[in-house]
C-alpha cells in the first residue's frame, strides 16, 4: 500500500488512477490476446467441421467428441502418446544422470582435463542441434541407427547436455569443499560422495533440469522428423502435424487433434507453474 | 575447488567414469556432426552409402558460391534476419513492458497475468503453427471476423443511399440511385457486372416495391467487400503473420525472464530514490536498466540464436510457402537435402555452417555492445 503511494504521489489521484488504468489495459489485452485463440480451438473442436465452415465463431449448437475420436484414429494417438512419453522419461533422467554425474567430477575433482572439456560444453550452449539436422540425419544412417528409439533418446540426451552440465557444474561448485573432503578422509569413495551426498543437495537444479528437458523434449519436432519414419517410432508432435496437410479441410478433426496436443502439457504447466517458470528463469543463462 | 592431491588412480578412474559417458555422447551428437557437416560442405556428396559406396571427394567452395548465386537463399536469410529483428526489438521490449508492470504492482494478481501469458511457450510450436495457419486462411475466423464487418459497414451506406432517394420506383431506377451504389461497391461491383449501372437496374427491376429490405440484404451479401488475404501471396508482407505468431508465441518468455529478474531488485532503493524526488524516468535509467544490462544480453543472445534456429513453428504453419516466400534458412536447408528428390548435401550443410557463423557473429556483436556500453553500475 504505502509503496503504490509513494510511488506515484506526484501525479496526484487522476494521475495515479490513470496509470493503474492504462496498465490494467495493456494486460487484459494482451492476456486476452494470448488466451482467447486457444479457447477457440477447443469451443470448435466440438462442432462439427460443416457446422464450423458456415459460423466459425459461435458456440457449438449441440457439443460433441465425434471429431476427437475420428482424430484419435486417424493420428495412431495412443501409440504416439506412448512414444512420446517414452521419450520424455528417457531423455529427462539421462540428461539429469549424466550432468549430476560430470558436474560433480568438473567441480569437485581437480583435474587438468576439466577447463578444456568443460570448456567444449559451453560452446555448446550457443549452437542447437536443430541446425545440425542434415549432418544428424547421415550420422543415423552411417551408424545404422535411422528409424530407432536408440537413435532419437541418443540424440535428444546429447542436446540436452550442454545446459544440464552448465547448471549442474556451477550448482556444485557452491557446494563448501570441506563436506566431500571430509567424507574422504573417512575414507568414502567418489560414488558413495556422489549418491549420499551431492545427489540429495542437487534436488533444486535436478528439478529445473527435468522441467526444461520436460518440456522441450514433449514438444521436440525438427529432429524426430529426420531422425524416425516409422508410425510405430513418432511421438505426438509428428501425429499433429499430419493433421495440417492433406487432412487441412477436415477442420473438426484437426481442431480435435491440436487439442490432444496442447492439453497434456497445459494440465502439466498448471499443475507445476510455480517450478516451470522458475526453471525457465534459471535456465536462462546462455552465452 | 578441491584441494590438489597425488594424481590416486581411484581418483582418475572416478573421474573419467563420472565424464565420459557424457563427453562421448556430446561429441557424437555435437562436435563429430559439426565436423561432418563442414567436410561435406565443400565436397560432392550426394547420398548413398558415405563410406565404399560411390566415390566422392572435397571439391573445395564451389556449393557456397552456388549459395551466393540461389535468390531463394537470400529470400531465406532476409526472412530470418527479420526474425532476429523482431525477436531481439520486439519481444525483448514488450516482454519488459509487461514484467516492469507487474513487478511495480501497478496491476494486482501478479500470477495471473504471468502465468496466463507464458502459455503459448508450453504448447507444442507443431500444434501452434496449425492453429494460427487455420486463423489466418481465407477459410479461417479472421476472414469471417473482417468479412462481417465489412458487410455491416457496406449494409449501413447501402441503406443511407436508400434513405436519401426516399421514393423511387423500382421497376425503373434512377440513374444517379444505380451510380452510387455502383460507386459505393467499387471492385466487386466491376467483378460482378459487365455493364454495372445497367446490370445494377435489371437486377433491382426484379424485386417488388415492398421488399426493399431484402433487396438491401441481397444487395450487401453480392456486393459488399471481401477481406482478401492477399497479402500472404506478396513477398514484402507475407512474413508479417508468421512475426507475429512468434511475437504471440514468446513474449511470455521474456516476460518471465525480466520479472525474475527485476524481483530481486531492492525495493527499498527505489523508495528511497523516489523519496529523495527521483522521477520514474530517473528510477528506470540509473536503478532498473543497469542492474538488468547483463540480463538483456542474455536475452538478446537466446533470442538471436532461438530465432536463426527456428523451423518447426514456419514448418508446421507455412511450410516455406507460399512460392517459397516464408522460407528461412533452416527451412531452405531441409528443402535442399530432402524434398523433391534433392540430395543436396554439400549446399544443405554449406547453410547450416552459414547459420552457425551468422549465430556466433551476431552473439559477438552481442558481446562487443555490451563491453562498450554495459556495465557501468
Amino acid at each position: 500500500m504505502t509503496e503504490e503511494k509513494v510511488y506515484t504521489s506526484h501525479l496526484g489521484q487522476i494521475g495515479d488512477f490513470l496509470i493503474k488504468f492504462f496498465s490494467y489495459v495493456i494486460m487484459t489485452v494482451f492476456a486476452l490476446l494470448t488466451i482467447y485463440p486457444l479457447i477457440w480451438l477447443m469451443i470448435n473442436s466440438l462442432k462439427p467441421t460443416p457446422e464450423f465452415q458456415i459460423s466459425k465463431l459461435s458456440f457449438p449448437a449441440s457439443p460433441t467428441f465425434a471429431n476427437y475420436t475420428g482424430a484419435w484414429k486417424i493420428g495412431d494417438f495412443d501409440k504416439l502418446i506412448g512414444n512420446s512419453l517414452i521419450y520424455t522419461i528417457g531423455t529427462t533422467i539421462g540428461v539429469i544422470f549424466l550432468s549430476v554425474l560430470a558436474g560433480f567430477a568438473f567441480a569437485k575433482i581437480k583435474r587438468k582435463a576439466t577447463k578444456p572439456l568443460y570448456a567444449s560444453f559451453i560452446i555448446g550452449l550457443t549452437l542447437t542441434t536443430q541446425s545440425l539436422m542434415i549432418p544428424l540425419f547421415l550420422e543415423a544412417n552411417l551408424l545404422h541407427i535411422y528409424n530407432t528409439r536408440f537413435a532419437v533418446l541418443l540424440i535428444y540426451i546429447g542436446s540436452g547436455l550442454p545446459m544440464g552440465l552448465y547448471l549442474c557444474t556451477e550448482f556444485i561448485k557452491s557446494v563448501p569443499d570441506s563436506l566431500v573432503e571430509s567424507s574422504r578422509i573417512d575414507g568414502a569413495g567418489y560414488f558413495r560422495i556422489f549418491l549420499s551426498i551431492i545427489l540429495p543437495m542437487t534436488v533444486p537444479v535436478i528439478t529445473v533440469l527435468a522441467i526444461l528437458n520436460i518440456t522441450a523434449t514433449w514438444n521436440e519436432f525438427a529432429l524426430i522428423n529426420i531422425l524416425v519414419s516409422k508410425t510405430e517410432l513418432k511421438s505426438l508432435p509428428l501425429g499433429i502435424n499430419k493433421f495440417s496437410g492433406t487432412l487441412s479441410s477436415d477442420y473438426g478433426k484437426q481442431f480435435a487433434a491440436l487439442t490432444v496436443g496442447m492439453l497434456p502439457m497445459l494440465v502439466f504447466y498448471l499443475i507445476f507453474r510455480k517450478q516451470i517458470t522458475k526453471g525457465v528463469a534459471a535456465g536462462a543463462v546462455k552465452g | 575447488m578441491a584441494r590438489k592431491r597425488p594424481l590416486g588412480t581411484e581418483e582418475g578412474r572416478a573421474y573419467w567414469t563420472m565424464v565420459l559417458p557424457a563427453f562421448v555422447i556430446y561429441m557424437v551428437v555435437m562436435a563429430f556432426p559439426i565436423l561432418l557437416s563442414i567436410v561435406l560442405s565443400v565436397s560432392n556428396y550426394n547420398g548413398g552409402k558415405m563410406f565404399g559406396g560411390e566415390q566422392w571427394t572435397v571439391i573445395g567452395f564451389q556449393p557456397y558460391a552456388r549459395l551466393g548465386i540461389d535468390p531463394a537463399f537470400w529470400m531465406a536469410l532476409r526472412n530470418n534476419l527479420f526474425i532476429v529483428f523482431i525477436s531481439v526489438f520486439g519481444q525483448i521490449p514488450l516482454g519488459f513492458i509487461l514484467a516492469y508492470l507487474i513487478s511495480r504492482r501497478l496491476v494486482k494478481f501478479p500470477d495471473f497475468w504471468q502465468t496466463v501469458i507464458y502459455i503459448p511457450n508450453i504448447i507444442s510450436v507443431v500444434v501452434v503453427g496449425i492453429l494460427w495457419q487455420t486463423i489466418f486462411s481465407p477459410y479461417g475466423p479472421l476472414s469471417e471476423i473482417f468479412n462481417k464487418l465489412y458487410q455491416a459497414n457496406f449494409h449501413s451506406h447501402l441503406a443511407a443511399i436508400f434513405q436519401s432517394f426516399g421514393q423511387f420506383d423500382i421497376k425503373n431506377v434512377p440513374d444517379s440511385l444505380a451510380q452510387k451504389i455502383v460507386n459505393l461497391a467499387g471492385p466487386t461491383a466491376a467483378s460482378n457486372f459487365s455493364n454495372p449501372v445497367a446490370d445494377l437496374k435489371d437486377l433491382m427491376q426484379s424485386y417488388d416495391a415492398n421488399q426493399s429490405g431484402m433487396l438491401v440484404n441481397d444487395l450487401t451479401n453480392l456486393l459488399a467487400p471481401k477481406w482478401s488475404m492477399d497479402f500472404l501471396n506478396h513477398r514484402e508482407t507475407a512474413m508479417l503473420p508468421v512475426l507475429f505468431v512468434i511475437l504471440w508465441m514468446y513474449t511470455g518468455l521474456y516476460l518471465i525472464m525480466f520479472l525474475a529478474n527485476l524481483e530481486k531488485i531492492d525495493v527499498q532503493i527505489i523508495e528511497a530514490a523516489r523519496i529523495d524526488g527521483a522521477s520514474e524516468g530517473q528510477v528506470m535509467r540509473h536503478i532498473i536498466l543497469p542492474s538488468l544490462s547483463g540480463v538483456i544480453v542474455n536475452l538478446a543472445i537466446l533470442a538471436i540464436s532461438g530465432s536463426l534456429n527456428s523451423f518447426a513453428l514456419i514448418y508446421a504453419m507455412t511450410g516455406g510457402g507460399p512460392a517459397r516466400i516464408t522460407e528461412v534458412l533452416s527451412i531452405y536447408m531441409y528443402d535442399k537435402a530432402f524434398m523433391n528428390g534433392a540430395f543436396d548435401y554439400p549446399l544443405a550443410n554449406a547453410v547450416a555452417m552459414v547459420m552457425v557463423v551468422i549465430s556466433f557473429i551476431l552473439i559477438g556483436i552481442t558481446k562487443a555492445f555490451e563491453k562498450k556500453f554495459g556495465g557501468k553500475e
